[in-house]
């Protein structure tokens, strides 16, 4: 069966180290001709940040129109989705945050709306996956950036549970990741174990 | 010398709960005495840092956009308050883009080692962390600390009080908050007159109270 992911990369440097971890991932998902994959550079998006206006509860939509406008329906049809972004100053990096802030159209569809985000025969068939690199060696140097990307997940239906993490530290010059002993065999075998679950639930 | 305080609103939502917070903190530190100014970053044209490490080797940020001149209102501040509410369990995206691009002053802080901020320095210039967040969870302000911390271990600014109020949705708005306002007030009146006192310290005048 087709396995649709979508990807963002999340940082403003391209082929940095968040996202060569990221196209590891995608590349060990790629491996099986059902899966398709649709990669979004955050650099080339053109998403704003959200503009608090709150409007969203009433529109159902969000009144900015720029890069999310096309985004917005690919967030729904994914089975999986995945997020990679850079550690900057102890937090996810602005670009990053600006699409994750930018997900309140969803959080109010959801919870004032009371309206589905996924139809509900697809509920509990979604998986999140989020990629992180950092400079700092610091074991809690993600720990800031995860309630963000917890919260993204959760306003478009895919449970904490349901979010797999794979974060490298201690990689701050461009390529660095190439030289870090565990990061792609790791990324591979997340590739590979998101495919294999999303199969499963998608089949059952 | 008059304190001179900064406030940044990093809120895209003008005169919003955050925003007014901010607003009764600068008014606290000018019945104190100091010179304020606000700045709004919504009304700033600037790009967020694009991670091209540049400024490791020059010290200087590639990106001339407004945040050139915010940075020297920074630096020549006796207090920043940083202003956001909480989106996502984080800063705005408005703040953290201004927070990442003092990436510059870290790099010539700790790579080309042309800028070093003495105790004495970090002492007398103090940083506050102005929020607000509809939910009411204790921890909702926990993941915007991290990236606070590294603005003001990065400016020279000692990471002095935190101002924050959650729960705004049940209370309906920062002016409907018991104690928020005031506090805000009370806090921004105190801070200049520990600044001035360090002040007096530094000239002989008088001990330092703290």
């Amino acid at each position: 069966m087709p396995v649709k992911i979508l990807a963002f990369a999340g940082s403003p440097r391209r082929h940095g180290n968040s996202e060569t971890l990221l196209d590891w991932v995608l590349e060990a998902m790629g491996e099986d001709p059902q899966v398709s994959i649709e990669k979004i550079a955050l650099s080339d998006a053109d998403i704003h940040p959200c503009r608090g206006c709150n409007a969203c509860e009433k529109l159902n939509a969000c009144v900015q129109r720029d890069g999310m406008d096309a985004v917005h329906d690919k967030i729904i049809e994914a089975d999986g989705i995945v997020i990679s972004a850079p550690i900057f100053c102890m937090g996810i990096n602005a670009q990053t945050k600006a699409l994750i802030d930018r997900a309140q159209v969803f959080r109010s569809r959801k919870y004032v709306l009371k309206l589905p985000v996924v139809p509900p025969e697809r509920k509990g068939k979604r998986l999140g996956v989020f990629l992180a690199t950092a400079g700092q060696n610091w074991p809690h140097v993600f720990d800031a950036a995860i309630p963000s990307v917890k919260c993204f997940y959760h306003v478009v239906d895919i449970r904490d549970a349901d979010i797999s993490y794979l974060m490298i530290n201690g990689v701050d010059e461009k390529g660095a990741i190439l030289n870090h002993p565990a990061a792609k065999a790791d990324a591979e075998r997340l590739g590979h174990s998101t495919i294999t679950e999303l199969k499963k639930r998608l089949a059952g | 010398m008059t304190i001179r305080v900064l406030g940044i609103s990093g809120s895209p939502h003008r005169h919003g709960n955050t925003e007014t917070l901010l607003d009764s903190f600068l008014e606290g530190a000018a019945s104190a005495g100091a010179t304020t100014e606000k700045v709004v970053l919504k009304e700033l044209t600037y790009t967020p840092c694009r991670g091209c490490n540049a400024c490791h080797k020059t010290g200087e940020c590639v990106l001339k956009d407004d945040l050139i001149p915010l940075f020297g209102k920074i630096l020549d501040a006796d207090c920043v308050a940083l202003a956001s509410p909480i989106y996502s369990m984080g800063i705005t995206a408005e703040l953290k883009g201004l927070i990442d691009r003092a990436q510059y002053l870290w790099a010539r802080k700790f790579i080309i080692k042309d800028l070093y901020f003495s105790s004495e320095h970090i002492k007398r210039h103090k940083g506050l962390f102005i929020s607000t967040a509809g939910l009411s969870w204790d921890n909702v302000f926990d993941a915007a600390f991290p990236a606070i911390t590294a603005f003001f271990n990065g400016t020279g600014f000692e990471y002095y009080d935190n101002i924050i109020a959650n729960n705004m949705d049940a209370f309906g708005g920062v002016r409907k908050h018991p104690t928020a306002l005031k506090e805000a007030y009370d806090k921004g009146r105190a801070v200049v007159g520990v600044l001035e006192s360090l002040q007096r310290a530094e000239k002989g005048v008088l001990p330092a109270s703290s």
